[in-house]
């Protein structure tokens, strides 16, 4: 039923997707020719290209033609290099998951961090730090973060490199900023979580029985406030995206939201619509998954199916 | 703009539902509401009547005053091309927090108008434009909004556009649960039976408590909404030189940091400030409006 759904919400994108093409200015056809180097194409050319990219058919059965040879991979070639849209973007993802899986690894690291700070000592000054800092870190945009460290991390002190090349050596300062806003804010939802569930008759009945603080937060509290943070993470990873196309631009990181930048300021469409179909993709497998995962680690999920 | 709370309610796709009563009077209590809204009054002012206090063209350019350090003439430098930066940071100011409150503004005008349709409408007419919803929301908001700047073409009222149009799903699926909320409370059941017919008990009753319920989520997201328009300004993709904007003017100060460091100073501190009272505002309305509906 659920994959039902997702099939036919995905059906759905693909027209809104394919919409952006004749929504958009310009024949296709004649930029397309004009990206493979053919400058001033004969009429005929470009009437011919049109018939074989069915764009001289009705509107129906050009969103049918184009959908059949996106399933197939074929995103028709970027208007800006001429070369094919699917190699294009698959030659800029690894950089794009190694700055995503980083991110994701920091960012956790930083939200179980604060967010046990705060919940080993609810209400007092370490808590009251956590939820300060936090408050000023929602509030410092990433790109800001990025700018303000490539002048003073890598400009004054020479650390790391103003073009990164996207390998491991420089992933570090772009994921830091994306991590650092996702953190403090993951933390919050786990600070909240790890509360409730020590305020619950579990946690009393294993502090009664001798068990120590620290203890019941990694045993006890944990396990059972991870449960919405993990849907939480399944569905950042795809909202993210967005945020990673301005990060990877203001370090001229070699991936995909980059790449996806320079295509928008250029009206690239082919390179666009291939930008939006990952990035859905991306989403909508992130969310089933953490769908899956709430539901293979939640007993009373599993009970409810059934 | 998918901030992590929000992320959870649209997977629980149920809400409190916040009375009107003492609100307003929660929300003034606290503290950080009183400093966000400290924060906002003088950024507003500044950005609203700063162009006729301090009386700088921002166009102007000075060859003399090129990259000049601050000043008294030039309080807070002034960029490559001898323009004041004060002038253009409070000309900036406008457009930055007026592009925040309008596409809040639209957001909640088309989620409204869709949501209340949908949920007073019901049958088919719900059900496609839920179906539309889901299609919508499949995909990452800000990933879209790239898309229909990208169809567009860059510029500031397209960026406007495209924030709206995609972030309004999400309210407009909220706005409809809601609908379905308050529709079964006493005073529009009351209404009803008293015989005042569907719209006039849609306009009294049903859009404001609707209305409400939405604009306190809205405000959640107001920093967000800053911090997306600054930083798709900073790409290139929003105002275009040679206007002012926070985000455009951080990209241009980026470019002469070396020698003119100062210049980076002052639309960096306006976004945070603005992001930092939106957020401040945001939480509080939300603390204000949860101590009711858990009690």
């Amino acid at each position: 039923m659920r994959l039902l759904h997702t099939l036919l919400t995905l059906v759905g994108a693909s027209i809104l997707i394919w919409a952006l093409l004749p929504l958009a200015p310009g024949d296709p056809a004649l930029r397309t020719l004009e990206a493979l180097g053919n400058d001033n194409p004969r009429p005929a050319e470009v009437e011919a290209l049109r018939r074989e990219l069915n764009l001289d058919r009705s509107l129906p059965a050009q969103y049918l033609s184009w959908l059949s040879r996106a399933v197939r991979g074929d995103l028709s070639v970027s208007w800006q290099s001429g070369r094919p849209v699917t190699a294009e973007i698959g030659k800029r993802l690894p950089a794009t998951f190694l700055l995503a899986a980083v991110t994701l690894l920091l960012a956790v690291g930083i939200a179980l961090l604060l967010a046990f700070i705060s919940a080993a000592f609810p209400h007092r000054w370490p808590d009251g730090a956590v939820r300060f800092v936090a408050q000023l870190g929602a509030s410092v945009p990433a790109f800001l973060l990025g700018l303000l460290l490539i002048q003073f991390v890598v400009i004054r002190y020479g650390v790391g490199r103003v073009i990164a090349d996207g390998s491991v050596g420089d992933v570090w300062l772009p994921a830091a900023c994306l991590a650092f806003g996702r953190g403090v804010e993951w933390a919050q939802l786990l600070r909240i979580g790890l509360l409730e569930a020590l305020s619950a008759r579990y946690t009393l009945t294993a502090r009664a029985r001798g068990a120590r603080r620290r203890r019941i937060l990694a045993r006890f509290a944990l396990p059972n406030a991870m449960l919405p943070f993990f849907a939480v993470i399944g569905m950042s990873i795809g909202a993210m995206l967005g945020s990673v196309a301005i990060i990877e631009s203001v370090f001229s990181w070699p991936g995909v939201g980059s790449f996806a930048v320079t295509a928008i300021t250029a009206r690239d469409l082919p390179v666009i619509q291939g930008f939006v179909l990952f990035s859905t993709l991306i989403f909508v497998i992130c969310s089933l998954l953490a769908d899956v995962a709430s539901a293979i680690l939640d007993p009373r999920l599993r009970e409810g199916e059934e | 703009m998918m901030t992590a709370e929000r992320l959870l309610l649209l997977r629980r796709e149920e809400f409190p539902f916040t009375p009107r009563r003492g609100l307003l009077r929660r929300f003034m209590e606290r503290r950080s509401a009183q400093i966000g809204l400290l924060i906002a009054a003088f950024l507003c002012t500044a950005a609203l009547f700063g162009n006729w206090i301090w009386r700088v063209p921002p166009e102007r350019m000075n060859p003399e005053a090129k990259l000049a350090p601050p000043s008294l003439s030039h309080p807070l430098g002034a960029d490559q091309f001898g323009r004041d930066q004060l002038a253009r940071l409070l000309d900036g100011g406008r457009r930055s927090l007026g592009a925040a409150l309008t596409v809040l503004a639209g957001v909640l005008l088309f989620s409204l108008i869709a949501g209340i349709a949908a949920g007073m409408i019901g049958g088919l007419v719900e059900q496609i434009l839920m179906r539309l919803l889901d299609v919508l929301l499949a995909m990452p908001s800000m990933v879209l909004a790239l898309a229909v700047v990208g169809v567009m073409g860059v510029g500031y009222g397209n960026l406007l556009l495209a924030l709206v149009a995609s972030s309004w799903a999400y309210y407009a699926r909220l706005a409809r649960s809601c609908v379905r909320v308050v529709r079964m409370r006493g005073d529009v059941v009351s209404a009803r039976l008293a015989g005042i017919g569907w719209l006039r008990v849609a306009s009294g009753h049903i859009v404001p408590g609707v209305a409400r319920q939405l604009i306190i989520v809205a405000t959640l997201d107001l920093g967000s909404v800053i911090i997306w328009i600054a930083g798709l300004s900073f790409l290139g993709l929003g105002v275009q030189p040679p206007d002012a904007e926070w985000g455009a003017m951080l990209a241009e100060s980026r470019l002469y940091f070396t020698v003119a460091p100062w210049l980076l100073c002052a639309p960096a501190s306006a976004i945070f400030l603005a992001v930092l009272a939106a957020n401040l505002i945001g939480n509080a309305l939300r603390d204000a409006a949860e101590v009711q509906s858990g009690g």
